[in-house]
């Protein structure tokens, strides 16, 4: 994957993501589904179109991260602002990027949760008005099957069923993907995702945000065996996680050191706690797989991208004959190139969803929504 | 021309379709629906039942605020994306000035007054004046003139400002059940209230509106039109505050009042004192001065303390972890207690942490501390599991309570 960035007057990074290896010259042929997908859950405006799920024609993201920087986390006030501002020149790109015009789309897909409200409610209403304005169906997709979906772009092989790690700011989910579309969620986050923990720790130890790249680097400066934090087991529910008692741990430790007017480490902190982190999931995936005789094993969401992760994913699925696989780090960001793969399946499975789609904040995983879908309401299309 | 209206920059969600001076339709409903989810279906609607092509549209006018954020929001990425994809230009409306051209030809004072909460309208002033140059024999055709434009401000500063022209004022908007009573006290001129078909955001008015200024070229692409919100977001604009300028006014404040009790941020001049009441509570758990002054300098963190007869008898602390507002110290001097000091001081603290981000809150108390969990409880404070042997001197486990928002 390549990535052009430009920085924009305002501090927003505009991305437009290449894929090195394919050339987007093959023309679409008739029986091609071609998707416009939208993403405004958080913080990056989203475009992309996608062929067949799985081949990306053009991938446009642009991020406010540097905005809400000085906040400390997302304002979402702010992120919805600018989504307003950036979706237009964004979509525009991802058409452009993609040689097509709106003619040449087939739907148009858009995340409707979950995320912040505000901010799901600009991508919703601008796909739903392009949608209608150019009749075609219209797709809601949950931001986290968007996550796993991912997956689909560069291994073109994968196929349900397999294991899947969703961890990210926002969620923390084990699912076993029983196919496209269906999903069974076998472990949760009991209290803070795991990314929520990484931007806690790295804001108590000073390195400020975004938590999970910051905590990253830092790590590999530092001992992980220093400290020992306590990695939460949920007695009734064995794939569950619980990362806030490991979270207070660690600010427990830094008040005391402050308090005692010890010097803390940032390096070993950082390291001992990803550590704590890392091996909980990775060993919670790793049992799914063996439980539900799933050799399969891919990972989602923004930590994923954590290297930590990643290396230790690798040497216990190559310990235990698991097939592992891994989106690029910048598909594990948000992007709308895994909203357009998961609606492709969602389109072939002939979901249409109606006019009055809303934005679904706290949509469930696997259970989904089903109140939007065209066809029960009068004003549906196609 | 023809020209698709859209404003849901209030309750009122509103459509209308106007076709050089036809108006071909409208659907209106004031109501409490949620815009994202009728806005499209009205349009929808009004498509079928007029045979409407929507490739026929010229353009797409929008209230384009002030208004509540989210409807704003709404409302402008709908005409965005139908802008995009129909390749035809925005109007902009004001939608103060949509809402005032409702009373199109009346020569009084015209003022409309969207409740802005926090003690403000959106508003301004208008009136319509007679267009000489385009009389024919008797009829006449009027000008909206704008006298003050919208802006956001106190139902003070805009009666101040109708009472100045003193002249007949006819008042419109969904501020004026809000504020009626208070507008009643301060207006000293003849006033009346629009009847309800003509005080609410109205599409048709707003396209009205939208093809006087389309006449005059006030178009804008696509892309390039972004909602007008006359306020920052509360994060943008706290941080823009001064905190220290309040201080001082709160300072000269509590002078002529010395047996009440005030709550206000705490300053660098009130470490000692602080420290001196942590010590006295907490014995070796006391943060100290040094603790203090650096937990009250970072950004993340809020401290209060309650002041009584220039001294300090209660302090108060957060800190702002990514959304998580977890409350550091919370000490009130011994012969203070049972005034409700704890509590008044908690409260401006919960309300205050939301402007620096935080939605949830945390704090871990000792379990036996039943008067400081009753404190938290009456606060929204909930239970939610214990930390064993958390304390010593003596051991003891500490309850973790969370207030989390319910929204």
């Amino acid at each position: 994957m390549k990535v052009d960035k430009k920085i924009e007057d305002d501090g927003v990074i505009f991305m437009s993501v290449k894929n090195s290896e394919e050339g987007n010259s093959e023309k679409i042929n008739d029986e091609d589904v071609t998707i416009l997908a939208i993403e405004s859950s958080c913080d990056e405006s989203a475009a992309a179109v996608v062929k067949n799920g799985r081949e990306v024609l053009s991938n446009i993201i642009s991020s406010q991260i540097s905005l809400h920087t000085i906040y400390g986390g997302v304002v979402p006030e702010i992120a919805s602002r600018k989504h307003v501002e950036k979706m237009n020149g964004c979509i525009r790109a991802a058409l452009d990027e993609a040689n097509v015009t709106l003619e040449d789309i087939d739907a148009v897909a858009v995340t409707y949760g979950p995320g912040l409200v505000g901010a799901l409610l600009v991508g919703v209403s601008e796909a739903k008005a392009i949608a209608y304005a150019i009749n075609k169906p219209l797709i809601g997709v949950h931001h986290i099957e968007g996550h796993i979906s991912a997956n689909f772009i560069e291994n073109k092989e994968l196929e349900p069923p397999f294991v899947c790690l969703v961890a990210s700011g926002g969620h923390s989910h084990l699912v076993v993907v029983k196919d496209y579309g269906e999903y069974e969620i076998i472990g949760q986050t009991r209290d803070d995702a795991a990314g929520e923990a990484f931007d806690k720790v790295a804001r108590a130890i000073g390195l400020g945000y975004p938590g999970g790249p910051k905590i990253d680097k830092a790590a590999k400066e530092g001992n992980p065996d220093v400290f020992t934090f306590p990695q939460a087991k949920i007695a009734d529910a064995e794939y569950d996680f619980s990362f806030s008692g490991l979270k207070s741990s660690v600010l427990n430790y830094i008040n005391q050191a402050k308090m005692q007017g010890n010097e803390i480490n940032q390096a070993d902190i950082a390291a001992s706690f990803q550590k704590a982190v890392v091996e909980v999931l990775v060993d919670h995936s790793i049992r799914a797989c063996s439980q539900y005789g799933i050799k399969k094993l891919a990972i989602a969401g923004g930590v994923a991208s954590n290297s930590g992760l990643r290396e230790l994913m690798e040497k216990e699925c190559a310990d235990n004959g698991i097939q592992f696989y891994r989106p690029s780090p910048v598909l594990c960001t948000d992007n709308a190139a895994m909203i357009g793969a998961a609606a492709y399946y969602e389109y072939k499975k002939g979901v249409r969803f109606g006019m009055d789609m809303n934005a679904v904040p706290n949509l469930p995983l696997g259970d989904r929504e089903r109140r939007f879908h065209a066809g029960k309401h009068s004003n549906s299309m196609n | 021309m023809k020209i698709l209206g859209i404003d849901t920059s209030g309750l009122v969600g509103a459509v209308a379709v106007a076709d050089g001076d036809t108006l071909v339709s409208q659907f209106s409903i004031q109501y409490k629906t949620t815009h994202s989810e009728i806005l499209m279906p009205m349009l929808d609607d009004i498509c079928r039942k007029i045979n409407l092509d929507l490739k026929s549209i010229d353009a797409i006018a929008v209230a384009k605020g002030p208004g509540s954020f989210t409807g704003l929001r709404i409302g402008s990425a709908t005409a965005k994306g139908l802008a995009l994809a129909l390749d035809v230009p925005i109007i902009p409306v004001p939608t103060v000035d949509g809402i005032a051209y409702n009373l199109y030809g009346l020569e009084k004072i015209i003022c409309p007054m969207m409740d802005a909460r926090r003690n403000q309208v959106y508003t301004g002033l208008y009136t319509f004046v007679p267009n000489t140059s385009e009389d024919k024999g008797c009829e006449r055709s009027f000008d909206m003139q704008v006298i003050h434009e919208q802006f956001a401000t106190s139902i003070d500063d805009i009666a101040e400002k109708i009472n100045e022209i003193g002249k007949p004022v006819v008042l419109l908007g969904d501020g004026i059940p809000v504020y009626h009573d208070k507008l009643e006290e301060l207006l000293k001129v003849p006033y009346s209230v629009a009847p309800m078909h003509q005080n609410r955001q109205n599409a048709a008015a707003l396209v009205a509106l939208a093809a006087k200024y389309a006449s005059e070229g006030r178009t804008v692409s696509a892309d390039e039109f972004a909602p007008d919100y006359l306020r920052l977001s509360q994060a943008e604009r706290e941080a823009k505050e001064n905190p220290n300028k309040n201080h001082e006014l709160k300072r000269q404040d509590m002078r002529k009042a010395p047996g009440l009790v005030r709550i206000r941020e705490m300053t660098p001049e009130d470490i000692e004192d602080a420290a001196i009441l942590e010590k006295t509570n907490l014995g070796k758990e006391a943060w100290t001065r040094n603790q203090l002054t650096v937990a009250m300098t970072r950004d993340d963190t809020i401290y209060l303390v309650a002041e009584k007869a220039g001294r300090v008898v209660g302090l108060c602390g957060v800190q702002n972890i990514s959304g998580d507002g977890e409350v550091t110290n919370v000490s009130v001097a011994a012969d203070c207690r049972g005034e409700g000091i704890g509590y008044k001081m908690l409260k401006q603290l919960l309300e205050r942490g939301r402007g620096i981000g935080i939605k949830d809150y945390t704090l871990e108390v000792r379990a036996g501390n039943t008067s400081a969990i009753h404190l938290y409880e009456r606060l929204g404070f909930v239970s939610e599991g214990i930390r064993p042997g958390f304390y010593d001197d003596p051991r003891e486990d500490a309850a973790i309570y969370w207030k989390r928002n319910q929204e």
